[in-house]
């Protein structure tokens, strides 16, 4: 993989030099990557260090200073960098090859660049979480998300209105790491050596930055003391599952929703999905709009419950003994578990279709639009019901021991990444390559062909769960073994 | 009548032996000391007699019935506190308590009587905290209270007593003499002999790999012939005393 990206980027950069825009090839293409590092590490969690928390290295005769520069190594060391670092080297050493930049240089200011993105996605990654603790800090977080996730399309009329602006932006971007570093790989002399000095004078910002965000502890909401309250809404929610599976279905959907991460992700997930959605219709025709809605609705209904729902077992630690010491069938375990991220999921789903009834353009033929509402209507329930049948076979045999509390790092198992990402990949891409090979199948003249879907999904859905809840009881011991961290 | 019967129980971890051919029986009413050697099999032999676990052979009866990891209906008459507690940590002990008494089938009201019982007998009244939050001794009460919420006829206790205050200590033996002074059973692995000595009425000893050597009267403390003065001296006598003179220690 190192080696094919390494070559990706090789052959980039003698496209660029061939091109003669090799500066703003290499420029576009390293901010691309960089802000791709920020994104992915902070949304999935990859490449953020979350194996050793600084209690975990207070036990060890390490001062301050080296229990930091021990966790952080760890981190930097995570292969998702290396990706990153493979397509960067590539990319210098393609520039180089035909260009006026040297090798060595080029070298140097891709390893500043790699060393300034793992800076800059940990300090993303810090402030999230800190913001996230503060009292008023989720709204804060919304409110920051859906600018980030709405200002390029907010911005495009204005840079369209003064086409004077964007020179004067560029102009600015000259002072950020990828532009830097574009200018250190490119050119020679005196602007190769400012470019090293700004990424340089970046990781020094990043790195202070990171050092008082992680010397700033938590700040804890008070926690009063009050009265037991015996009236919950996750009792009432469970309630509807009838008495001696709705305790439990309470009990799941406490344990959702009082995850940080699941809800950092219920934050991200609903901009994230109109931003996608927005960003993927321009390459899909008139109706690209819907068409791209029909791949991001399921991933809208099943993105904020994944991390639990493909390892619904790896999170309650000891906990998952109490399970078998309870008078019920191992099946019901699993069904409860499965039903409340489900119950999660399909809230989402009446939010997204009066978001798209509100800001989506109507089709100037009236019938459509409730065709369209319906076609997303199958499309989100599908998603949901599939994601949630394989996340409990991820459950089964893929499981994986992690922290609860942990805000970020990627501790899912290969299976649980493969669904969580594939699973977003496949939502994006399968309407694309239908609206290609079968335009009719994502056209809303077509609509009924959707409507087996769903009923499609209940039953795989369905049928997973009556046959994994024998499995489950045979599979018990080992995922005992896996959750407590004995194997 | 016994209210616990094992009958040649093996538990394998696949070629590892965790439990050799174990027959006991606990006659009903009984408060009754399980003990053995750290790693000599008690944990493993509790979560086979609890559903945790499968034999790889042999039978268990709870109550005079048999019982298997399926038995939902015995399950609602025993009450468990495991070794690891098994506590939700997310939740608030009231919340956990209320959970369980659900699951187990008690109606809404006497839920909620017991909870504050419990809460308010076992000094767990802070209701800012959630679990993880709270010391090992306040997480163990919570556990023993999750055991007995129900009022099962039998009670696991997997090293009840540990990390909990005396006053803590002084209660939970109260609540299980009553309790085994209504006809019911209690089944304890200890550490701590002098406490197993003190509040139970018959002692098993295991050694690795969870094989009996020794089941009888707590007031009867002999072993071929030999008179023992305490429990800790027969206990020693059948698992093996170590020395071991490091002197750099």
């Amino acid at each position: 993989m190192i080696a094919l990206l390494t070559a990706g980027g090789f052959a980039a950069g003698i496209v660029a030099i061939r091109a003669g825009q090799a500066e703003k090839i290499t420029q576009a293409v390293l901010s691309v990557l960089f802000l791709q590092g920020v994104l992915a590490a902070n949304i999935l969690g990859f490449g953020l260090n979350a194996i050793f928390s600084d209690t975990e290295l207070r036990r060890y005769p390490l001062d301050a200073l080296h229990r930091r520069l021990a966790s952080h190594v760890i981190g930097i060391l995570d292969p998702f960098w290396f990706l990153f670092l493979a397509l960067e080297f590539g990319l210098a050493a393609g520039v180089s090859v035909l260009g006026a930049g040297s090798f060595w240089r080029g070298t140097i200011a891709v390893i500043l660049l790699f060393v300034c993105n793992y800076l800059a996605a940990n300090v993303v990654a810090l402030f999230v979480d800190r913001l996230i603790k503060r009292k008023g800090g989720a709204a804060i977080l919304i409110v920051l998300i859906l600018a980030l996730a709405l200002g390029p399309s907010l911005a495009a009329p204005i840079f369209k209105k003064n086409p004077t602006i964007v020179p004067a932006l560029i102009e600015r971007l000259q002072y950020t790491p990828p532009f830097g570093a574009a200018a250190a790989i490119v050119h020679s002399g005196m602007a190769a050596v400012y470019g090293l000095a700004t990424i340089v004078a970046w990781i020094l910002a990043l790195a202070a930055l990171l050092a008082a965000l992680e010397n700033r502890a938590p700040q804890r909401q008070a926690a009063a003391s009050v009265g037991i309250s015996w009236d919950s809404a996750y009792d009432r929610a469970g309630g509807l599952f009838g008495p001696r599976i709705g305790p439990f279905v309470g009990h799941w959907l406490r344990f959702y929703a009082r995850n940080n991460r699941t809800r950092i992700m219920a934050m991200i997930s609903l901009p994230l999905f109109g931003f996608i959605t927005v960003r993927t219709a321009g390459r899909l025709g008139p109706n690209g709009l819907f068409i791209a809605a029909l791949g991001t609705f399921p991933i809208a209904t099943f993105l904020w419950t994944s991390r639990i729902a493909v390892n619904q077992f790896g999170y309650v630690g000891g906990a998952f003994r109490r399970y078998f010491l309870l008078p019920v069938e191992s099946g019901v375990i699993l069904r409860a578990a499965s039903y409340a991220s489900v119950l999660l999921g399909a809230l989402v789903l009446p939010i997204v279709l009066l978001a798209w009834t509100i800001f989506a353009p109507r089709p100037s033929d009236r019938q459509m639009f409730p065709r369209m509402l319906v076609m997303l209507a199958c499309s989100g329930i599908t998603g949901l019901l599939v994601f949630n049948a394989l996340g409990i076979w991820i459950t089964l045999f893929n499981p994986r021991r992690g922290k609860y509390n942990a805000s970020f790092g990627n501790d899912l198992s290969l299976g649980g990444n493969i669904l969580v990402v594939g699973g977003v990949l496949a939502a994006f891409l399968l309407p694309a390559l239908l609206y290609k090979a079968w335009p009719a199948a994502v056209s809303p003249d077509s609509w009924w062909i959707v409507l087996p879907l769903p009923l499609l999904a209940a039953a795989f859905y369905l049928g997973t769960l009556k046959a994994a809840g024998p499995i489950f009881t045979t599979r018990r011991e080992k995922l005992l073994a896996v959750v407590e961290g004995k194997a | 009548m016994d209210a616990i019967r094992l009958t040649n129980v093996v538990k394998k971890y696949g070629p590892v032996i965790a439990v050799e051919n174990l027959s006991l029986s606990v006659r009903a009413g009984t408060m009754f000391g399980f003990l053995g050697p750290n790693g000599s099999g008690k944990s493993t032999t509790i979560g086979c007699m609890t559903g945790l676990l499968d034999p790889t052979s042999g039978q268990i009866e709870l109550l005079g019935e048999h019982f298997d990891a399926n038995s939902t209906a015995l399950k609602r008459r025993i009450g468990v506190m495991p070794e690891t507690l098994g506590l939700f940590e997310p939740l608030y002990a009231h919340e956990f308590l209320a959970f369980v008494a659900r699951m187990f089938g008690l109606d809404e009201t006497t839920t909620r009587r017991r909870v504050t019982e419990l809460l308010d007998a076992l000094e767990l009244t802070d209701t800012s905290k959630t679990l993880s939050e709270y010391s090992t001794g306040m997480r163990k009460r919570v556990a023993f209270a999750a055991a007995v919420i129900h009022s099962p006829e039998v009670l696991f206790l997997d090293e009840p007593f540990e990390s909990i205050d005396p006053a803590g200590v002084s209660l939970m033996k109260q609540w299980l003499r009553r309790f085994t002074d209504q006809g019911r059973t209690v089944f304890i692995t200890s550490h701590v002999l002098e406490t197993v000595e003190r509040v139970c009425t018959e002692v098993a000893i295991i050694t690795q790999p969870g094989k009996l050597v020794w089941q009888g009267d707590i007031t009867a403390l002999q072993h071929n012939g030999q008179k023992f003065d305490s429990l800790e001296s027969l206990f020693l006598h059948l698992t093996g005393e170590r020395y071991a003179d490091l002197n750099w220690l």
